[in-house]
């Protein structure tokens, strides 16, 4: 089943072209990716699905700038990822990408305000105060910032890291499994979250997970089976998602 | 920023940090120390010696030759007195007679009254004068048979005015009996390191050392309405016809005395700081532990930081910004810790008989700026690795669990391993057999020595593992399960393993290094003993090895059990143009007493002759019959032919042997280093000792000691300094002991989780304590090993460099060799003990879901 993707959003914002992502050699290689392709534009939410080692997180690994193509190339706006050297790669991740993972999102010493603004810090770029409260508000943590992470809850946790990736405004926010380690109530908060980043403040999240129910929060959902994409879907919902997953043998 | 995460990232972490901390403060308190005690010192004796002789204006005195070996000053006639008392000049002229450990106080058995160390000084003292150097603190000036004393001595034999006891002195037959007349003090000083002052009228001095008629100073106070170069150019127009005498002021005086404090202060620093590098030496390698294993428990933190954009420079910064704060902090209370430790030494001294005068803490910029300087830079410097291996943490480090830094190649680490173990062996070659300078010889072997203790840990790394598997299997065949998991532990992360065994490793390698000298010291004595002395008795100084008047050996030849006496005085002579060390010995004795194992000639010397080490000869291209020319300490200069040529300069400890016979009139005072005796046929060798020991009863300060006894006592005195070396170097193990309670509380730490999982699993406390333990050990036995093995070829070295007139044999101590990797094995299990409790006390459930 393969239908025709809704055209949410803008201009592609970053790209994956026949990349290929092998681990190790002879008899122990694995082909993670397989020469894919892929278009993510401005202002899309994108769910990144498929079945155990399909390559979803690799892919995200890949197009994120925390690891690199085998063959191939990832293009971040108009930026080639091959041509970086790691310290470019390093200040692209920096400048130009959120990130928000599973679990262990959180320096754990510094307060959650600090951990927002810590790759503006980094960057030695100046806070948007606006739009620093602007993503205080959206995520509801005015009265946690204040907080160490071991005094937030895990959704709380959670908030702060998406907080993270959107004070920096970055072109493009990757998210690996972010609703993983919490409970379904907590996790639809984030999403919920996620959804709105997206819809009212223009931002591009590409979202790697299992769960149809997540998905069914985004605006697309690519398909991934041994390293390539196999289908996509627009506007997905979850019973739609579930039952193309079970097809797939997932 | 980075600053921020420095400080929480060292506030969650202080207690990780307290050991190793701990490890760099004492390395840094005994730098501290070693400054301010040396500093403190210096100051307290430039002080004294500026009260001493505030008011010696000059002091007449003999020249110093540059073949004088004796130990006092020349002696000249006192009627030079005369003739600069009557100058209008001088006010006040005193003579001086003194003398280093030759007159004691003798206690009622007999037996001399000293300290342990430091000298026992005597001379003439008119009373309380401009000139004089001592206070009266009770009782009068002595006059005739009266002696006054320090009140040091006065305190230690509860010696009081009034007193009757007797004192000994080389002019004397038998004891002087005298009558303590006053307590004394050196300037306001009531303790000068222990030393010991005897203090009588000139003529009774004179009686007491057979010096009739002499004196060997003339202290002067002048008309205070001249300048001091009018006074010393009078001085040295009156004492004009003696050109022997010399007239030097009263400043010059003192610097000399204090700069004579002032070497033995600087050799006592020198040796402290020694030490105190060597432990900051060691706790280089904690250090480096240390924040090797913070980095890998937070490698999922640098790694989430790497992946929102910190530069592996940032990250690295932060490691090293943390180092330089530990550092501060260290600097610091090191700093203050020197005042305890300075203390503590200055206790030690006292404990051992040397006490040091009160006086006020001296803080040098100088000392503050070394210890920060090495407190910062061992810190910052140990951490550098560290903090570079930091730089290659993936930002994926944050997704995985497991995700480790890069590790440095095999092939990569053999080659700088081996590269810096290769230059640091060189160095120690070029210090041990190379012909340059003490200065550069001794860095070079420092440096040597800093190289290969450096290259050996990088190189251990790839034989960690192997060589603690090894370790551990009996271990395991023994215990089972817990055996088998501490040995896996040991050996799982090598890098961990051998920098935690190099800590041990430096302490053992630097004790089994200086046991291997004195071990081989000792059987190189042994075999000198054995072959080259026939001699039944020893006599000598038994305290300080201090020449001794050659009275007592005309005493002991006249004695009817003994047989021969043979006595070996220290001379400098210059032979054909060059100053040489030579030895006068009773050569009539030939080799019935000691053997120097003529293979040449004869050993008739007389007053024309002199006998020659065979390895000297060939260098010289001397042989029997040539002529060589000599010059002695009274300018006597003379054709002295070859007469003999000699193998073995161990016993003596020259190449160049001449008649004592002979020299004895050469030297300013006739004196003997040592002598040997036979006894006489048919008596046994305790009655001979006995008649001995009676006849120099009058010499309190020697002994008479027969084989047996004499091994003993050389044998206790190898010992004293080994000790010495052992107290010193024990720190060093101290330092490792606590680095390795200090990896092993941090590897728990990391393995929470997992020791979570093997509890959960049904592990019992006690088999999770036993299984820390069997780690700790292997480590503990693993650094032992290498210590030994270490230790055993730079000690060979060192043996094989020195030379042969000196240490001869190569002995190896096997014995302590197993006692060390006893010991290590036990140090590793002592330091397992509370790692090991935490260990088996953590929360079961906790310790799963820990991250």
């Amino acid at each position: 089943m393969m239908t025709e993707a809704t055209q949410v959003g803008g201009a592609v914002i970053a790209a994956a072209r026949t990349v290929t992502k092998i681990y190790g050699s002879g008899e122990t290689e694995v082909r993670a990716l397989n020469g894919l392709n892929a278009d993510f534009r401005r202002g899309q939410f994108t769910a990144v699905m498929g079945p155990s080692g399909s390559g979803k997180s690799t892919l995200m690994h890949v197009m994120a700038g925390l690891d690199r193509a085998t063959s191939g190339e990832v293009i971040i706006g108009e930026t080639l990822l091959s041509t970086l050297n790691e310290k470019q790669l390093t200040l692209l991740r920096r400048d130009r990408i959120g990130f928000v993972f599973q679990a262990y999102n959180l320096v754990p010493t510094l307060s959650a305000e600090e951990n927002m603004v810590l790759p503006l810090q980094l960057a030695g770029r100046k806070r948007d105060q606006a739009w620093f409260d602007q993503v205080v508000g959206a995520v509801g943590l005015g009265d946690r910032l204040t907080h160490r992470p071991n005094e937030l809850s895990g959704g709380q946790q959670q908030r702060v890291a998406v907080a993270r990736a959107l004070v920096g405004q970055p072109d493009i926010i990757f998210a690996d499994e972010p609703t993983g380690n919490l409970d379904s109530r907590t996790g639809h908060e984030i999403l919920d979250f996620l959804q709105t980043a997206v819809r009212q403040l223009d931002q591009t999240i590409v979202m790697v997970t299992h769960d149809p129910i997540s998905a069914s929060y985004t605006d697309r959902a690519i398909f991934l089976t041994d390293g390539e994409i196999t289908s996509e879907m627009g506007s997905p919902n979850a019973d739609e998602i579930y039952n193309h997953m079970r097809s797939l043998g997932a | 920023m980075i600053l921020k995460l420095v400080r929480r990232n060292i506030a969650a972490t202080k207690g990780r940090l307290l050991l190793m901390l701990l490890s760099i403060v004492l390395g840094v308190s005994f730098v501290s120390g070693s400054f301010l005690l040396a500093d403190s010192l210096r100051s307290i004796f430039s002080q004294i010696t500026e009260t001493a002789f505030a008011g010696v204006d000059a002091q007449v005195r003999g020249v110093e030759d540059e073949l004088a070996t004796s130990f006092e000053p020349l002696r000249f006639p006192d009627d030079v007195v005369d003739q600069v008392a009557s100058l209008p000049e001088i006010e006040l002229a005193e003579p001086s007679l003194t003398a280093v450990f030759q007159v004691f106080t003798v206690a009622e058995d007999g037996s001399n009254n000293r300290p342990q160390g430091p000298p026992v000084f005597a001379g003439s003292w008119a009373g309380e004068s401009e000139v004089s150097a001592f206070n009266l603190r009770e009782g009068t000036a002595p006059q005739g048979a009266e002696v006054a004393i320090d009140s040091t001595q006065a305190e230690t034999h509860e010696l009081a005015v009034g007193d009757q006891i007797r004192v000994s002195g080389p002019g004397l037959e038998d004891f002087l009996p005298v009558t303590v007349s006053g307590i004394v003090t050196f300037g306001e000083t009531e303790a000068l390191g222990g030393a010991y002052f005897n203090l009588f009228e000139l003529e009774t001095m004179q009686q007491l050392m057979g010096a009739e008629g002499l004196i060997d100073g003339i202290l002067l106070n002048g008309d205070d309405a001249l300048s001091n170069a009018q006074l010393l150019a009078a001085v040295e127009a009156a004492i004009g016809d003696h050109p022997d005498l010399e007239v030097v002021s009263g400043t010059t005086l003192a610097d000399e005395q204090s700069g004579d404090f002032n070497e033995i202060i600087d050799i006592l620093g020198y040796v402290l700081l020694g030490f105190a590098l060597v432990v900051l030496f060691v706790s280089i390698f904690i250090i480096y532990n240390t924040f090797a294993i913070l980095i890998s428990q937070r490698i999922r933190q640098f790694g989430l930081l790497r992946s929102i954009g910190m530069t592996g420079s940032q990250l690295s910064r932060i490691v090293l910004i943390e180092a330089l704060i530990i550092g501060v902090i260290a600097s610091i209370l090191g700093l203050v810790g020197g005042i305890g430790i300075s203390w503590l030494l200055k206790q030690l001294f006292a404990a051992g008989g040397g006490e040091f005068p009160d006086g006020p803490l001296i803080f040098k910029p100088r000392t503050i700026l070394i210890v920060f300087g090495l407190g910062i830079g061992v810190t910052v410097g140990s951490a550098l690795l560290p903090a570079f291996a930091s730089q290659r943490i993936p930002a994926l480090a944050a997704l995985r669990d497991g995700a480790a830094a890069r590790q440095s190649s095999r092939s990569r680490r053999i080659l700088i391993g081996g590269l810096v173990t290769a230059a640091g062996a060189a160095l120690l070659l070029l210090g041990l057999f190379g012909s340059v300078d003490t200065t550069p010889r001794l860095a070079s072997l420092g440096f040597g020595a800093i190289l290969l203790f450096i290259g050996v840990a990088a190189l251990s790394v790839l034989f960690a593992s192997a060589v603690t598997r090894a370790i551990g299997r009996p271990i395991e065949a023994v215990t089972g399960l817990t055996g088998r998991l501490g040995r896996d532990n040991a050996s799982r992360n090598p890098q961990r393993t051998a920098a935690t065994a190099t800590a041990l490793m430096i302490g053992l390698a630097l004790i089994t290094g200086v046991l291997v000298l004195t071990e081989s010291l000792r059987s190189s004595f042994d075999k000198i003993l054995d072959e080259a002395v026939a001699a039944d008795l020893f006599v000598y100084d038994d305290n300080q090895q201090f020449p001794f008047a050659s009275t007592a050996l005309d005493r002991l030849g006249a004695l009817p059990e003994i047989a021969d006496v043979a006595g070996v005085s220290d001379l400098r002579v210059e032979i054909d143009g060059g100053v040489e060390s030579a030895s006068g010995f009773d050569v009539v004795t030939e080799n019935r007493v000691l053997d120097p194992k003529l293979t040449e000639g004869t050993y008739a010397a007389g007053s024309d002759g002199v006998l020659v080490f065979r390895d000297t000869a060939e260098e010289r291209g001397l042989t029997l019959g040539d002529q060589v020319t000599v010059r002695f300490e009274d300018d006597f200069t003379g054709e002295f032919s070859i007469v003999g040529i000699f193998d073995d300069n161990a016993l003596f400890g020259t190449d160049w042997i001449f008649d004592r016979a002979f020299t004895a009139q050469r030297q300013n005072q006739d004196a003997v280093l040592f002598a040997g005796a036979t006894i006489a046929d048919g008596i046994d060798i305790a009655q001979g000792q006995a008649a001995a020991e009676t006849a120099v009863a009058s010499f309190p300060q020697l002994a008479i000691e027969n084989n047996a006894e004499f091994k003993e006592t050389q044998e206790g005195q190898i010992n004293s300094i080994l000790y010495l070396v052992f107290g010193l170097l024990a720190l060093c193990i101290i330092v490792a002991f606590i680095g390795i309670v200090n990896t092993m509380a941090l590897s728990i730490l990391e393995r929470t989780r997992e020791i979570g999982l093997l509890r959960a699993v049904g592990t019992s406390r006690r088999q999770l304590r036993s299984m820390v333990r069997w780690e700790a050990m292997i480590v503990g036995v693993f650094g032992a090993l290498l210590g030994v093995v270490l230790g055993l070829v730079i000690g060979i070295a060192a043996v094989t460099a020195i030379p042969d007139s000196f240490i001869s044999e190569v002995s190896i101590p096997w014995v302590w060799a197993i006692i060390f990797m006893i010991i290590g094995g036990l140090l590793g299990m002592l330091a397992a003990f509370f790692p090991a409790n935490r260990a088996a006390n953590m929360n079961v459930l906790d310790a799963i879901s820990a991250t």
